[in-house]
């Protein structure tokens, strides 16, 4: 009824208008209460957000210490470097940030999926590396797409640097990533994911002295990522450094002899084991693989079958050939089966349990004494000397000059033993009975006798110290070292050791044999009184290489010390396949000595 | 030419508020962009100075003259805007026109314009109810800016003219069973708009609305980073120039739509408050003005002045507190804007127009 009057007033609109201004005025008032509720109930919440907002923590990363020769000349050195890392809790959809990262850092995609799959165990915060050595340029283009790539990060990383590539790199060893099993199985205590580790040599047996401790860094960062201002900075501590015992001179030309060669070559101070070189061969340059990936050089290393990666003065398990018959001089005379004067005749051949054993030298060396047994190497010589003492007494022996399974404790990983046998060893590793006939192989460093080259070098130097054994090291004293089981050098206190007079006979046919035109006559250095012994070890019977028609070159020993009188210098050189070892191996040993008195003395 | 009891009869309180909240604007502005290149608040302040001169250059005009040429007036703005859907199809451009020195926003006048042509149109209108007849002409009337406005694209300055529209219609007796289906009619729209209209990021704009913490670097982002804002801001805020989710560029659009936000953790829920109190007083103070009019054109105008600017205000600051879809709304006077500033200022220029004419014998 009232929809067809019209009125002239204005009231009816006015009021109209009231009403919806006073619902405005509702509506405020429940828009202030919902303020009321962000900005004074939750506050605690939003203001936590709002600093997890502002402050952005990360890790500085500290620098690994270095290692140095005894001179201060500095082995495995550090650069600055950066990589790139991926946050999975940050990526919107790991697919496609997968295949834009790829891009972004010309990776490819499958490699990257593979390797941020290696890792899909671990926490999503936890950054994982993608990319390390990154150049400046690459730098740039991930800061300057922060948003876009709110999952990407750069971090500083001191990298390793080894200044002379290949230069004792068994001894300093080689860095990698640490795996996954590592990090939980707790192998290296307040190691990260992306964290290098040494793998091998002083790297892998100092790492936690070496590893310093990271800083952090809070940085107060704007909605883009970039850095305002710090907030808080805990400076890196460097991980300490080693000062080895390697002498580099030294180090370099063992080296160098071994160019070229399958070989090792181990030189250490008898006095208090400071070992001054180590070098094996072939070698490779751990600058190649610092990276967290595993490049196709390291896998080109691993399946090659002359084992580069292969430390041989500690690993490599050789015959020690006729550098054994100085233990069967020593033991003959400890157990009184011979004396200084017994004189043997040699017409080039023995005949022993209805066998013949040959000696070396087709014609013979006719009557020999002990110490012209040493200086020419005579096998018949010490066939009878291994008749006479039989295989226990011969595995006594040897043990009591450092041979056998026991390690010398170098301070490195991986050591491995001998072998020298015995019956009870015969009965227990091939369960059956010792041949005596073997024993007369056993007496020229044939037949199951295994040795390691750093092994060789500490006989050496017991046989040098008249006596008294050492431990070889390569961190200084004074160093880091807390000092492992056997620690540093002291006398041989077992029962049963050799008396000190047996030693001069033996020093002297090993003097003989280097200064009196016996085998070891490529190693004499004038005015020096090098000692030593040559070895050369059949591989296979020379019957087996003529068959295969192929000349088959014995693996070339020499191990000696200088001088004759307070010795300071052992050398031990191994060169596989290296013929005989007067003609190699000596040869290689007196640039060393010669080296070592041109520098020392 | 004017007389001097018009200038006594200048609501100089409603200047008074309008200016206020101007100027707490470039005060805020100057908070969110002083480390900015740009000069955001100096301009804002000369925008100030331009609106204000238009305002009162406006107040010259009796209200009924331009009202008389209402259509005429919408009508050039309705060409303006097409030929702009036109150009910007071939050009591939913004809602903006570029002149010599300043961008406008033709938009943001099409408002000002729809409230002549709406006052014109139901200035004659004397039932006490609404007919259909007269609905449809209204919703007429406001659907060819609002398309031109949401073709250009920009949905949020549509949307507002629908507010002068619904202005329009509640004044002239909307019955309740008509805001029902009405209120049904936008729900079926805004289900064929989300299907068929609504790009993306509006989609995902509105469904974070409800959820803004699910994806916090995406369209979440912005909702939550405004939350935080405020919510850090506490009671009494972290000072000028000290709100770290402003200064440190965590919020977005700090000086245009989200400059309450940063009103919020600057100076915490004590300013938010006072702010929405000043404002609402201002809004008071222009709905009361409908109560002085001398006719029902100048009812009109007032009520779809002042619904206008409560709704940008509501939805702006709904928006920000995360309640509501982020759309590209300002708040109005106090976001940084000369266009928006400016239709805002003709709006009230014909609020006070028609307060000051009140006696003044046709």
């Amino acid at each position: 009824m009232e929809k067809d009057r019209v009125y002239e007033d204005l009231s009816l609109i006015q009021r109209r208008a009231t009403v919806v201004a006073a619902s405005i005025g509702i509506i405020l008032l429940l828009i202030g209460l919902v303020c009321w509720k962000i900005q004074i109930l939750d506050h605690g919440k939003y203001w936590a957000l709002s600093e997890a907002n502002r402050f952005r923590e990360s890790v500085i990363a500290a620098p690994r210490g270095l290692i140095k020769d005894r001179n201060e000349v500095i082995l495995a050195d550090y650069t600055p470097s950066f990589r790139a890392s991926i946050i999975r809790e940050n990526c919107r959809d790991l697919d496609v940030s997968i295949e834009n990262i790829a891009r972004l850092l010309a990776i490819a995609p499958a490699e990257l999926r593979l390797r941020i799959e290696k890792y899909a165990s671990l926490p999503a915060f936890q950054p994982i590396v993608v990319k390390d050595n990154l150049d400046l340029r690459e730098v740039s283009r991930i800061e300057s797409r922060r948003l876009e790539f709110p999952e990407l990060i750069v971090e500083n990383d001191p990298r390793r640097f080894y200044p002379f590539g290949s230069l004792a790199a068994h001894v300093i060893g080689y860095l990698q990533e640490v795996n996954p099993e590592e990090l939980k199985g707790g192998t290296f205590k307040g190691k990260m994911l992306g964290d290098l580790v040494g793998r091998t040599g002083v790297e892998r047996e100092y790492e936690t002295q070496l590893t310093g401790v990271n800083g952090r860094l809070t940085e107060i960062v704007d909605s883009q990522g970039r850095p305002r201002g710090q907030a808080a900075r805990v400076e890196p501590a460097a991980g300490g450094d080693l000062g080895l015992t390697l002498d580099f001179d030294i180090q370099k030309k063992a080296s160098e002899l071994l160019e070229g060669r399958e070989g090792a070559i181990i030189v250490m101070d008898p006095r208090n084991g400071d070992v001054l070189a180590l070098a094996s061969y072939p070698t490779y340059d751990p600058n190649k693989f610092i990276t967290r990936f595993t490049p196709q050089e390291w896998m080109d290393l691993m399946s090659r079958p002359d084992h580069p990666l292969e430390n041989r003065v500690i690993r490599g398990q050789y015959s020690p050939g006729s550098i054994f018959k100085l233990t069967m001089a020593a033991g003959g005379l400890k157990f009184g089966a011979i004396a200084e004067s017994t004189t043997f005749y040699c017409p080039g051949f023995g005949q022993f349990y209805g066998r013949p054993f040959a000696c070396w030298k087709a014609g013979g060396h006719g009557a020999l004494n002990l110490t012209g047994a040493i200086q020419n190497s005579c096998n018949v010589y010490f066939y009878n000397v291994g008749r006479r003492l039989g295989v226990d007494r011969i595995a006594e022996a040897a043990e009591s000059l450092g041979l056998g399974e026991e390690k010398t404790g170098i301070d490195l990983p991986g050591e491995k033993g001998g072998i020298i046998p015995s019956e009870a060893w015969s009965q227990s590793e091939r369960k059956s009975p010792w041949y005596p006939g073997e024993t007369i192989s056993v007496a020229i460093g044939q037949g199951p006798v295994l040795v390691t080259p750093v092994q060789v070098a500490v006989h050496t130097a017991i046989l040098a110290n008249r006596g008294k054994r050492v431990v070889p090291r390569l961190l200084q004293a004074g160093g880091l070292r807390e000092g492992p089981a056997g620690a540093a050098a002291g006398e041989d206190s077992r029962p049963g050791a050799i008396p000190a007079g047996i030693y001069e006979t033996v020093v002297n046919g090993m003097w003989r044999c280097v200064n009196e035109g016996g085998t070891g006559k490529g190693a004499d250095v004038d005015g020096f009184d090098v000692c030593g012994k040559t070895g050369s070890t059949q591989i296979i019977g020379r019957e087996t290489a003529e068959r295969l028609g192929r000349k088959i070159m014995p693996h070339s020993w020499f191990t000696g010390f200088a001088p004759r009188d307070n010795p300071r210098v052992v050398v031990t050189v191994l060169v596989e396949f290296g013929g005989m070892g007067g003609a190699t191996a000596a040869p290689l040993a007196r640039e060393i000595f010669a080296l070592y008195k041109e520098k020392y003395d | 030419m004017i007389d001097r009891r018009l200038i006594q009869n200048v609501d100089w309180l409603l200047l008074v508020l309008l200016l206020l909240n101007s100027l707490v604007g470039v005060l805020v502005i100057y908070s969110a962009s002083h480390y900015l290149p740009g000069n955001f608040y100096m301009r804002q302040l000369f925008f100030i100075g331009i609106s204000l001169m238009a305002l009162l250059v406006l107040l010259l005009v009796d209200y009924q003259v331009l009202v008389d040429y209402a259509y005429y007036i919408y009508g050039f703005v309705m060409v303006v805007l097409a030929g702009m859907v036109v150009f910007n199809h071939l050009m591939k451009k913004g809602s903006w026109i570029r002149l010599r020195y300043f961008q406008v926003q033709p938009s943001e006048l099409a408002k000002v314009a729809l409230v002549l042509a709406m006052a014109r149109l139901f200035a004659e209108y004397k039932r006490s109810t609404l007919t259909r007849g007269a609905a449809l002409a209204g919703a007429g009337l406001a659907a060819v800016p609002f398309f031109l406005v949401a073709l250009q694209p920009d949905l949020g300055t549509a949307v507002s003219l629908l507010s002068i529209l619904a202005g329009a219609l509640i004044l002239a007796g909307l019955e309740r069973k008509t805001i029902i289906a009405v209120a049904l009619l936008v729900i079926g729209v805004g289900v064929a708009g989300w299907h068929f209209y609504l790009k993306d990021y509006q989609k995902d704009r509105l469904a974070t609305v409800v959820f803004p913490d699910k994806d916090p670097r995406g369209s979440g982002y912005q909702v939550l980073q405004s939350k935080i804002a405020m919510g850090s801001g506490g009671v009494l805020g972290k000072g000028f120039k000290k709100g770290s989710q402003s200064q440190l560029k965590f919020l977005p659009a700090r000086h245009t739509d989200f400059v309450f936000s940063v009103i919020g953790e600057e100076f915490g829920f004590v300013g938010a408050a006072v702010i929405l109190i000043i404002y609402y007083a201002f809004l008071l103070r222009l709905f009361k003005s409908a109560g002085k009019a001398r006719d029902r054109t100048g009812v009109y105008i007032v009520f779809m002045v002042g619904l206008m600017m409560a709704f940008q205000l509501i939805v702006n600051v709904a928006m920000v507190i995360g309640i509501f879809p982020v759309v590209g709304i300002p708040l109005p006077l106090l976001s940084y804007g000369g266009s928006s500033l400016l239709a805002n200022y003709l709006g009230v220029s014909l609020v006070l127009n028609v307060k000051m004419r009140r006696f003044v014998n046709i």
